[in-house]
């Protein structure tokens, strides 16, 4: 009976103490010394197809809507180029207040539906000091901008009509904790801005 | 006799099952870029290829569960929204991928889709009391002050995933072995990160000063000649 006891314990560790089963199947060999795959051919009529294929214009063309654009557009946008290097968009306000009231925004696109108008052009900041009647809302999250060590409100994109050139708006550039210079997280171990490139690939 | 027997063994069988898993190791892998995102952009546009930081994780997996010890967990962490979305771009089921490797590899896959995720599985996923990480590595974007599990795939050269340096302090201290070891494979971790992962959790964290490369197959290079690796 003692050998049948240490038997049951013994089976009964090993089975406890086993690590996760071994691979059933082949180990998947990486890559090494070689030129990774490419990206497969573009799926026609992906937005990725149009972005690459579709013709540029120099300009907006006034009056072009895409997307969604039903009723009164909601929001007016005000596209500028930040010179201190930060990816945020431009401005946003709602459609029956002023600027001084506008959010510098993080523009989260929507593929198929509605992109950013520079998309359509033949430089992307061919829009600056452009305005646009913008359908969407306001996101429930931040983005990070990398370069900056900022985070932005996220102004996801659901339609659009361009407005026209107007003149540049005097309204200090940033994010909220820019213009009142508030540290960001990682400024007490070094200055802003980061700057650093997430770059990899 | 025979009751004091069976008495002694579960409690021995008990002690062992408590003790059967005391580490784990963990690859953290970040998401890729969009093509849509990234179109355009020349030398520097990201994530040409999808599974830049996937292949380098599979050669750190694999590397782990040569040199497991049989209590030892083997845990891969993937950021899932981004697979989800280059998915839905290139028309592959890169989950369906990225799952088949982690069983050919024989390790735990646990999916995340938000740093609030992340955080409950590094302090609560299992039981830190007992089971310590030993190893951590990760793969992906970053920069001095971050680790970017988004980046450039929701938002055109953003991310919407990250863990800031002011972030580890959602962290349990403890939860790393006292003798772990911890590497970042992304760009410019040792130039700001590695600080404040060594002050908040005791352990060092190998990173790059300077940029790192993924392109070359393998796991990553530093990308330039004044670059390094340091804590």
């Amino acid at each position: 009976m003692r050998l049948i006891l240490f038997s049951a314990f013994l089976s009964g560790s090993l089975l406890l103490s086993a690590g996760p089963l071994p691979a059933q199947e082949a180990v998947y060999q990486a890559p090494t010394g070689e030129a990774p795959p490419v990206a497969p051919p573009l799926k026609k009529g992906s937005p990725l197809d149009h972005l690459v294929n579709d013709p540029k214009l120099a300009e907006p063309a006034i009056g072009y809507k895409e997307g969604r654009t039903e009723g009164d557009a909601p929001w007016i946008a005000h596209r500028l180029i930040d010179e201190a290097g930060g990816q945020g968009w431009g401005w946003v306000k709602k459609s029956d207040a002023g600027w001084g009231s506008a959010k510098w925004i993080a523009l989260q696109e929507t593929p198929g539906l509605a992109v950013a108008p520079h998309r359509k052009l033949l430089k992307a900041d061919a829009d600056e000091n452009w305005e646009f009647k913008f359908w969407g809302k306001f996101a429930s999250y931040k983005a990070y901008d990398p370069r900056l060590d900022e985070q932005l409100p996220v102004f996801i994109l659901q339609g659009y009509e361009v407005i026209g050139p107007q003149p540049a708006l005097d309204i200090k550039v940033g994010p909220p904790d820019r213009i009142e210079h508030r540290p960001s997280g990682a400024s007490s171990r070094d200055n802003r801005p980061i700057l650093s490139d997430p770059g990899v690939d | 006799m025979r009751l004091l027997h069976a008495l002694l063994s579960l409690a021995l069988l008990g002690a062992l099952h408590a003790s059967a898993q005391s580490r784990e190791d963990i690859v953290l892998t970040g998401g890729p870029a969009l093509r849509f995102m990234e179109h355009g952009k020349g030398d520097v546009s990201h994530d040409v290829y999808w599974f830049n930081f996937v292949d380098a994780s599979v050669i750190r997996l694999k590397e782990l569960k040569d040199q497991a010890k049989p209590e030892e967990l083997v845990t891969w962490l993937i950021y899932r929204p981004a697979y989800a979305a280059r998915s839905q771009e290139m028309g592959m089921d890169l989950l369906a991928q990225l799952r088949d490797k982690a069983k050919n590899l024989g390790v735990r896959l646990v999916w995340f889709n938000s740093k609030e995720e992340l955080v409950a599985y590094f302090n609560k996923g299992l039981d830190r009391d007992k089971i310590k990480i030993g190893d951590f590595d990760y793969f992906g974007h970053s920069n001095k002050a971050c680790f970017l599990f988004d980046y450039s795939n929701t938002i055109d050269t953003m991310s919407i995933a990250w863990l800031h340096v002011k972030d580890l302090r959602l962290i349990d201290r403890d939860i790393f072995a006292r003798d772990a070891t911890c590497k970042s494979w992304g760009c410019h971790s040792a130039e700001m990160y590695s600080q404040w992962w060594k002050d908040h959790f005791g352990v060092p964290l190998t990173g790059a000063i300077g940029k790192t490369d993924f392109a070359h197959g393998g796991l990553p290079q530093l990308s330039n000649s004044d670059g390094k690796w340091a804590q």
